[in-house]
């Protein structure tokens, strides 16, 4: 063996300390509790919606959530995954969970266009750039704990991490939000609560590879 | 002979306990398959570097690997990970011959290897794209040599050697 890789092998045998082996349910965990604090600040400062348990969401209120809830437990699990790479991981579930969710906006503007001013209802939501301001804020805990179990970890697959990470936020953040909205239409939810999920993952995208590249 | 994954995987468990001997046998270990790994794919001038890169890449994020899954995917996905990185950044004129007898030892471990291999990353690149990036950042051409060898303009072999590693950095983990 060559001098040089000897020496390196000698002295980092010499520095080793025992380390804690990476475990998926300390990033389950990291996230709960992310998670947990979101929906906490979303009650404490907007309040909870009592019609989610009186009975008076609508089924579009519970296909919207549970939608956001499997795209958002899917992109974190790939996420949590990632942080401990390995050549055979593939992370196809949030990759169709993601086109399954456009079928909300499509459905709210199929619904819209035949009525008169239909698209205008859409656009001048009074109650729509509330919601997308107040899940983008929602967004912000979830994303920097994902990005902080990314960076302790080793990511390889930059991209998909940032847009993962991003998505997942994005889905998170409005299912926290989503319990202190009561407008349930298919218009409304399609539209103003389903945006930050593209948003989020277009600036996860952006910034999270700058963040845990090493 | 290179120790088996069982082997490996035991020998790195080991290590992250801070057995500091078993640690010495896995970095020597690893040494040598790593430079096979990297064979024919890295110039043989800077082939020790990118062991060393790898080797201080492992150490630095030996928390990362989950003892509950097979070693080798995880150190080959970090080694694509530093091989892909070394070729952004390696921008060699000069020609280098890669060399040829690079047989490889028959072992049980050959499955593995060749599911984790450098090569399974090329099969997924576009013809013009991955002879490209062979011929520029792998055997050390000139720009306009590979642009007369492959018969692409020198802005087009540019363009090829950009999006191919792209999307090599993409398939890190997927290709196998």
């Amino acid at each position: 063996m060559k001098p040089v890789r000897e020496n390196l092998i000698a002295s980092l045998t010499e520095e080793l300390e025992p380390v804690r082996a990476f475990n998926a349910r300390d990033g389950m965990g990291l996230l709960a509790i992310a998670a947990a604090l979101t929906f906490a600040a979303v009650v404490m400062v907007e309040g909870f919606w009592h019609g989610i348990v009186s009975g008076e969401a609508s089924a579009f209120f519970w296909i919207t959530s549970g939608l956001l809830a499997l795209l958002g437990l899917a992109s974190a699990g790939a996420v949590i995954a990632m942080a401990s790479p390995r050549v055979g991981n593939r992370f196809d579930a949030p990759v169709w969970l993601s086109a399954m969710m456009v079928v909300l906006p499509i459905g709210a503007l199929l619904s819209a266009m035949p009525q008169q001013h239909g698209l205008d209802a859409i656009v001048n939501d009074m109650y729509g750039m509330h919601c997308l301001t107040y899940s983008m804020f929602s967004t912000v805990l979830i994303g920097a704990a994902l990005t902080l179990w990314l960076r302790r970890g080793a990511t390889v697959s930059l991209n998909a991490a940032g847009w993962f990470t991003g998505i997942a936020a994005g889905s998170l953040g409005a299912l926290a939000y989503g319990i202190s909205c009561s407008i349930d239409s298919i218009t409304h939810l399609g539209t103003w609560h389903i945006a930050p999920v593209a948003i989020s993952a277009l600036l996860g995208r952006l910034i999270v590879p700058h963040l845990v590249r090493w | 002979m290179i120790a088996d994954e069982a082997t490996l995987a035991r020998l790195m468990v080991a290590g992250q306990k801070g057995d500091k001997s078993a640690y010495n046998v896995l970095l020597s270990e690893v040494g040598l398959w790593l430079e096979r790994y990297f064979r024919r794919r890295v110039p043989p001038h800077q082939l020790d570097d990118l062991v060393q890169d790898v080797m201080l890449a492992l150490h630095n994020k030996r928390a990362t690997y989950d003892p509950e899954r097979p070693f080798l995917p995880w150190l080959a996905a970090i080694a694509r990970y530093r091989w892909v990185d070394h070729l952004r950044k390696v921008y060699k004129h000069e020609s280098d011959l890669l060399e040829d007898n690079d047989a490889i030892e028959e072992s049980d471990e050959e499955a593995i290897a060749a599911r984790v291999s450098l090569e399974r990353l090329f099969v997924h690149l576009p013809k013009k794209q991955a002879e490209v990036i062979e011929l520029v950042k792998i055997e050390g051409h000139s720009i306009r040599d590979a642009a007369e060898r492959t018969g692409q303009t020198e802005s087009l072999v540019k363009v090829n050697i950009h999006r191919g590693l792209k999307k090599l950095s993409a398939l890190v983990e997927k290709a196998e």
